[in-house]
């Protein structure tokens, strides 16, 4: 998952980064004011945005309505300091999906990044099922009929991802740009050895059974091919 | 002057009423006067018409000195009147029977109206000299005889009449001073109301709600008008102080909030998985930074309160030398200077004592350096100076700070002395602080009754012209 983060006071950016990093494994933009950040969301691909309100240039809710505007319908998760009501409210109502006041919480944060990074996808619950494996987010564990596979922290987000779209083919680039940053196009050689590692190990789990992913030449990945669940 | 103030209803009312009360003092001493006038003249013409009409009694006596004698049995006059005539040789042909006292009365002896006590009562006596004419047929028209009749009449029941009337019109006033005091409360409560509506409207005035809209009489009434600009021209002023201190404490919270935001992310950062030793270390220095940073902006919030909060001079009015300060000042930041690689020049005269406390002076003079070196490419230099000002007669101080950096557009000079102010919008945190650098240096500079001013042509430079008098 890639979060783009928009936010001027630079301890706390570095701080925000390093958390939503070790903790659940994204992949973090960061830019230090509003015009940056709007040039961020429009040239980039994000799961999620977390947007400072006061920021040099362009303020929080000018970023968000640009975004909007475009019909980008990445969550956004707003910071703030001012918690009137009114504020509240005219955010909600620009688009915005949840807001968070300093000082707030780092679990917090990560949690609602999780939360709104998987009903951005269609998701309710942390555990994802299809078909026989099932992923749980909150404890970063992987289960393929109940055998415990264990991966690695790229692995893991890989099949997060493609776990999020199951069926769908997914690019390498799609799959690079919401794993690492901006400068994901140095990863671009070692995903096929990460791809190929995550397909032994879940194979390797229920040995019988047909591949979990299919690797189709020249157009991307995809998560139980010809399988109805 | 504890005394309780008595209202401005009573004072009016009283005051009328005062007013009302000399005026019928007046009105019924010109009454005592005019009745008296009035009754007398008439009483007078009746005294005349009864003494003529003793006069009327004198008869030829028959004898032969053709002398003259009073009829009484012919003459009727009221009881209580008293008479006395005599001829012209000064005998006394009769007199009154109520009256037996010496002839005359001790009345004075000349002709007209006199008062007098006759019996122990008070009357009015006419006096005057007529003449009869005796034998009228006789040749030549007959004999005229000298009389001098004196005559008088109690003036009991006209004194009474004046009372009356007196007590008729003071009775009167009297009345009307009972009447006209509840009527002129009434009417001066009834009259004073748009003056009551006009408090009420104000002392609905919160800082929630700002609205005082005054009737259109408010503004047109002449008494009400000057108050009602007053009260309207306060509001305003206080409502932009209101929300200038409510944008302050806004502000104020949104930085110390992300400062503390800061601070408790790193230390939550730490814990979120086991860290090795080195890492609990360096996490540690980065948390001490930060709550270093929070520890300066409460300071400067503090530091910027303070000179805010004392309007009054201090006791011991503080004065210290710029140019020393200058110079310490340039020393301290030096190190700063030398890491930009930015050139630091200072042309100061000496004793240049300003009435600004030590720290405070070391305050804006580093605030101002320290702004310029932040805003000064490498390469280029910062120049200060302070000196009298060229108009000797001025007494003051003039002290600026130049740079050659990138400038500040004209929009932005206005603001750029405001708390939390970022001068241009695109710097970012990272270079800009909190914006109460150049706050504190104005509270200081007007604190001490200077000015400072900020003039820049983008792309040139910035200089801030500080002017202080002289201690």
């Amino acid at each position: 998952m890639r979060v783009l983060l928009v936010e001027d006071e630079v301890r706390l950016a570095d701080n925000l980064a390093a958390a939503l990093r070790d903790g659940p494994g994204y992949a973090v933009d960061w830019a230090g004011d509003g015009e940056a950040g709007d040039d961020y969301a429009r040239n980039g691909v994000y799961d999620l945005v977390i947007l400072d309100l006061m920021l040099p240039r362009l303020d929080g809710l000018g970023v968000l309505r640009r975004l909007r505007a475009r019909q980008d319908a990445t969550p956004v998760l707003i910071l703030t300091a001012k918690e009137g009501k009114q504020t509240i409210i005219e955010l909600l109502n620009a688009g915005a999906d949840d807001y968070l006041a300093k000082p707030f919480d780092l679990g917090e944060l990560i949690a609602r990044a999780k939360a709104l990074i998987r009903r951005g996808k269609g998701a309710a619950h942390p555990t994802l099922n299809a078909l026989d494996v099932t992923l749980n987010t909150l404890e970063q564990s992987v289960r393929r009929a109940g055998v415990l596979v264990d991966l690695s922290p790229t692995e893991y987000r890989i099949l997060e991802y493609l776990m999020h779209h199951p069926r769908k083919i997914i690019s390498k680039r799609e799959l690079l740009e919401h794993l690492y940053d901006y400068d994901w196009e140095h990863h671009s050689n070692v995903i096929e050895a990460h791809v190929s590692n995550l397909r032994k190990k879940l194979d390797a789990a229920l040995p019988d059974a047909p591949p979990v992913i299919e690797t189709m030449r020249g157009r991307g990945y995809r998560l139980f091919p010809g399988q109805e669940s | 002057m504890t005394a309780k103030r008595r209202s401005i209803a009573f004072r009016l009312i009283a005051a009328v009423l005062l007013v009302e009360l000399v005026s019928a003092l007046l009105v019924i001493f010109l009454s005592w006067g005019y009745e008296r006038h009035m009754h007398f003249r008439a009483f007078d013409v009746m005294l005349r018409g009864r003494a003529d009409s003793v006069l009327g009694a004198v008869q030829d006596a028959e004898d032969v000195g053709d002398n003259v004698m009073l009829d009484l049995p012919d003459l009727h006059v009221p009881s209580e009147d008293v008479y006395e005539v005599w001829d012209g040789r000064g005998r006394m042909l009769g007199r009154s029977a109520n009256w037996q006292g010496s002839s005359g009365f001790a009345a004075p002896q000349r002709d007209g109206f006199f008062h007098l006590s006759v019996n122990g009562k008070p009357y009015r006596l006419l006096r005057f000299h007529g003449s009869r004419i005796i034998d009228p047929g006789d040749v030549g028209g007959g004999k005229l005889r000298p009389v001098t009749i004196l005559y008088g009449a109690p003036t009991v029941r006209v004194w009474h009449a004046i009372r009356g009337a007196v007590e008729f019109y003071a009775a009167g006033s009297l009345l009307l001073l009972i009447v006209s005091g509840p009527l002129i409360a009434w009417l001066l409560h009834r009259g004073l109301l748009p003056l009551r509506q006009l408090a009420a409207l104000a002392a609905r005035v919160s800082p929630e709600a700002w609205e005082f809209s005054p009737p259109a009489s408010a503004r047109t009434t002449p008494e009400l008008a000057p108050l009602t600009h007053a009260i309207e021209s306060v509001l305003q002023r206080l409502e932009q102080a209101f929300v200038q201190q409510r944008i302050f404490v806004s502000d104020a919270a949104h930085e110390l909030k992300t400062a503390v935001a800061v601070v408790k992310s790193s230390l939550q950062l730490l814990g979120l998985r086991p860290r090795t030793a080195a890492e609990y270390q360096a996490g540690l220095e980065r948390c001490l930074a930060d709550t270093a940073r929070l520890e300066d902006l409460v300071a400067k919030m503090l530091t910027l309160a303070r000179l805010e909060a004392s309007a009054a001079p201090a006791p011991q009015p503080a004065n210290c030398d710029l140019a020393d300060c200058l110079r310490s000042t340039v020393a301290t930041l030096q190190t700063v200077a030398s890491l930009r690689n930015v050139a630091v020049t200072l042309q100061a005269a000496d004793n240049l004592r300003v009435p600004i406390a030590d720290e405070d002076c070391s305050q804006l003079a580093s605030n101002l350096l320290l702004n310029a070196l932040q805003h000064t490419p490498a390469g280029s230099s910062v120049e200060l100076r302070a000196d009298l000002t060229d108009n000797a007669a001025d007494n003051a101080i003039a002290f600026t700070v130049a740079d050659h950096g990138e400038g500040i557009h004209a929009a932005a000079l206005p603001h750029v002395f405001d708390r939390f102010y970022r001068g241009d919008p695109s710097r970012t945190r990272a270079t800009g602080g909190a914006g109460l650098g150049l706050a504190i240096c104005k509270a200081i500079v007007e604190k001490a009754h200077g000015s400072i001013q900020m003039e820049s042509q983008p792309g040139h430079g910035t200089t801030v012209h500080v002017r202080l008098p002289r201690a």
